[in-house]
């Protein structure tokens, strides 16, 4: 009996011990260690006296060609590479937790700020290279990376400005126009439709919230802002139902299929088997069909994303940085290399070829290779189509700080209402409360509303 | 009848029992020798993760103000907990893998009982050949099976719904209502042989006399089977509903595979993948409250159920 009595004691003061030390970390970690907010100092530019190797994890196929020939060129700054495409961001956010995140890592633009409420870059904008990269990015690569502020935290890699992919020899066939609106594309897709029950224009892939983001993005449906000390969620707005009521109209309608999953097999197959004649897709895109399906070459086409109105207007979908990942001792040989990376015409043009990247560098966008016609594409000059759909991209949209957790609840009610349990509209009234509850859940105050 | 089986058991289970006479005294050094290697690990890896996921379990998220600000933990008593209660995400998946087990588990089990019977009649040829044919599938890493299994349940690409189609039928095995009992069939395809085994091994240990003593009782084939053989393998037909419980209530692989193909398959679809959604969102503390609920409700459920059998069947 008083053995279990001494047990239950030991016990309370473990618990009790445990509590108060917990109580002693949460009242000193605050302070001194959160390096994110305030520039770091000078001091954290300086060059190392010996040689470097820096780690960067990346998920870009082709990479480590890239990387080999920056360490062909450095013998004293040297780049370990990791690929870390199977759980990119479970990879990251396990090596933050533990301590031992890389130097660089790969970041897409919608997983910045949640990384950052995580505290997970440093500030590389002690380094003047840095701060000067500035003007050789796309404006609002360069403003989603510094947060729209001085700090720096990555360098933008590539972007998906978004176009219409289109099978040419069956539209011609069924002598149907290249769609401009939106309005038009419905109209070909029920005409493509009555033609043959077994081809529809393109699917759509409920698990896919990224894709969707990217049609909201184009109808400048602003989903998050910060005023007041608060985020505001604004997922649900007319912009965005606009978006849902429409693909909802065509799912309904059975005019797209919702049975194939991007990127999966099955999709290819689809593709394959010529039961579907356009794609709504992203600049880095142009890689997949070109290695997926080789006998289709010279059948498919780029042109702009159809529009809501008469004025042009694009998405983005994907697109990366590399980050200054927290724990960075080496700013100065990381700017050296992230400039290096994405600037450089020759590593842009291996990153390019090998990855399928479309630079978010400036100079990215006039590179040769980037002039010339594709073969697959029936030597069309596709990069033109996507260099004047980064033009049209809305420059203010910004992204929440709990974005995968949103994008989950948002492609499980995507999935619900292509099922037909439901509308997609109810898919951004989930996503918008999926925000709310996250931010809450993490302590990060958040509204509803402008 | 019962009590022949059960002191058959015992007659079975004694030879094990006899091999731990060691003589007298432990010799310290030895016996940590011995236990080293696996308490070492067991604790590492066992011991110390549990207690971290409990640990986290009970923290809570606080921030400094600011756009971004700066998060740090701090103790936050059971509130992690209410939250996997209120959670309906969670219940409903729970639920989910409730009807999933209860068909799952029991076709399975009976298809590896008469598996593990057909191996164990001297009718039978080819034995060695059939026993490893009906393993074979255990053999294949999960995932791996998923990934076979999504090819044939996909419309796209599989024979097995283009031969459906040609006899007229209409197979949608990834849609809305058939997309669980798909994983279903993927989990079964993958532990039949397994649990047949563990029934084959306990069906092999059963002295041959007893038969003969039922032969000349004049027992059928069939009588030997379901009278003589199943009750006394029923402690080995437990443990393998018990593992089979666990099993189910671990789901992930085959359903988060399926899910690569099938938009019907929910990020919350099971709690293991529930749990992974939440920690991939970042919210570790969420995510190892909802493990250790998952965990205990493993526990109860597994012990429960072995506590209630073992009664019933008086072992």
């Amino acid at each position: 009996m008083s053995n279990t009595v001494t047990r239950i004691r030991i016990a309370g003061v473990v618990i009790a011990a445990a509590a108060s030390t917990a109580g002693l970390a949460a009242c000193s970690s605050p302070a001194p260690s959160s390096g994110s907010a305030a520039a770091a100092p000078a001091a954290a530019c300086e060059p190392a006296k010996g040689n470097v190797t820096l780690q960067y994890w990346n998920t870009v196929p082709g990479m480590d060609q890239v990387v080999a020939l920056w360490n062909q060129k450095n013998p004293n700054i040297q780049v370990e590479m990791k690929n870390i495409s199977t759980d990119q961001y479970g990879t990251i956010g396990n090596a933050l937790k533990a301590g031992k995140a890389p130097e660089l890592a790969q970041v897409g633009y919608d997983q910045l700020p949640s990384l950052r409420t995580q505290d997970a870059f440093v500030d590389a904008s002690a380094c003047a290279d840095a701060v000067a990269a500035k003007s050789k990015f796309v404006p609002w690569t360069w403003s989603q990376s510094s947060f729209g502020d001085t700090g720096v935290f990555a360098f933008p890699q590539d972007t998906g400005p978004m176009a219409l992919f289109v099978r040419s020899d069956i539209f011609k066939k069924h002598n149907l126009e290249i769609p401009k609106t939106w309005d038009e594309y419905a109209a070909d897709a029920q005409k493509l439709h009555d033609a043959d029950p077994n081809l529809s224009i393109t699917f759509f892939d409920p698990n896919n919230a990224e894709f969707f983001n990217g049609l909201l993005w184009q109808n400048n449906a602003k989903m998050y802002g910060y005023s007041g000390d608060k985020w505001h969620v604004t997922v649900e707005s007319d912009q965005s139902k606009q978006v849902a009521e429409y693909w909802q109209k065509l799912i309904d309608a059975k005019l797209v299929r919702t049975d194939l999953a991007h990127g999966s097999t099955p999709m290819y197959a689809a593709y394959q088997k010529n039961q579907i004649a356009s794609y709504v897709g992203a600049a880095w895109g142009y890689s997949m069909f070109r290695d997926n399906l080789p006998d289709q070459s010279g059948k498919w086409s780029i042109v702009p994303m159809p529009t809501w109105g008469s004025s042009a207007a694009s998405g983005d979908w994907g697109g990366s940085t590399v980050a200054f990942m927290k724990g960075n001792t080496h700013l100065y040989e990381s700017v050296k290399f992230n400039s290096w990376l994405n600037t450089d015409p020759e590593a842009l043009a291996l990153e390019n070829k090998l990855g399928g990247l479309y630079p978010a560098a400036t100079a990215g966008l006039e590179l040769p290779a980037l002039s010339e016609g594709v073969p697959y594409y029936g030597n069309e000059k596709i990069f033109d189509v996507f260099a004047e759909s980064s033009k049209n991209i809305d420059t203010s949209f910004a992204w929440g700080p709990t974005q995968k957790t949103v994008n989950l609840a948002l492609q499980d009610a995507l999935a619900k209402a292509a099922a037909g349990d439901g509308k997609l509209a109810d898919a951004l009234s989930a996503a918008q409360a999926s925000a709310l509850k996250s931010m809450q859940d993490l302590a990060i105050p958040a509204v509803a509303g402008n | 009848m019962t009590d022949t089986a059960t002191r058959a058991t015992r007659v079975v289970a004694t030879p094990g029992g006899r091999s731990r006479h060691n003589g007298g005294g432990p010799r310290a050094g030895t016996i940590a020798a011995f236990l080293i290697p696996f308490f070492l690990p067991f604790v590492l890896f066992y011991l110390v993760p549990i207690a971290y996921a409990i640990w986290q379990s009970f923290l809570v998220v606080r921030r400094t103000g600011g756009q971004y600000g700066t998060s740090y933990t701090t103790f936050g008593g059971f509130e992690q907990y209410v939250q996997v209660f209120q959670n309906t995400e969670f219940w409903n998946s729970i639920g989910r893998i409730g009807l999933f087990g209860i068909v799952q588990v029991p076709v399975m089990l009976f298809i590896a009982l008469i598996i593990a019977l057909l191996l164990d009649t001297p009718l039978l040829k080819l034995k060695a050949f059939f026993r490893i044919a009906a393993f074979m599938p255990y053999a294949v890493p999960g995932v791996i099976a998923a990934i076979m299994w999504s090819f044939l349940y996909s419309p796209q690409l599989s024979p097995l719904v283009d031969l459906l189609k040609a006899i007229g039928l209409q197979p949608d095995f990834l849609g809305p209502g058939a997309v669980l009992w798909s994983a279903a069939n993927v989990s079964t395809w993958l532990w039949t042989g397994y649990n047949m085994l563990i029934m084959f091994s306990a069906l092999q240990a059963i002295p041959q006399e007893l038969y003969e003593a039922a032969k000349l009782d004049g027992a059928s084939n069939w009588a030997i089977a379901w009278r003589i053989k199943v009750p006394i393998i029923a402690p080995s037909i437990i443990l393998t509903t018990v593992f089979s419980i666990i099993g189910t209530l671990q789901l992930y692989a085959e359903p988060a595979v399926l899910r690569q193909i099938s938009s019907n398959i929910s990020s919350t679809f099971t709690p293991n993948m529930l749990a992974y959604a939440v920690a991939s969102g970042n919210n570790y503390q969420q995510a190892a409250a909802i493990s250790v609920v998952i965990a205990v409700i493993t526990f109860v459920l597994s012990f429960g159920f072995m506590r209630l059998t073992s009664k019933r069947a008086g072992l």
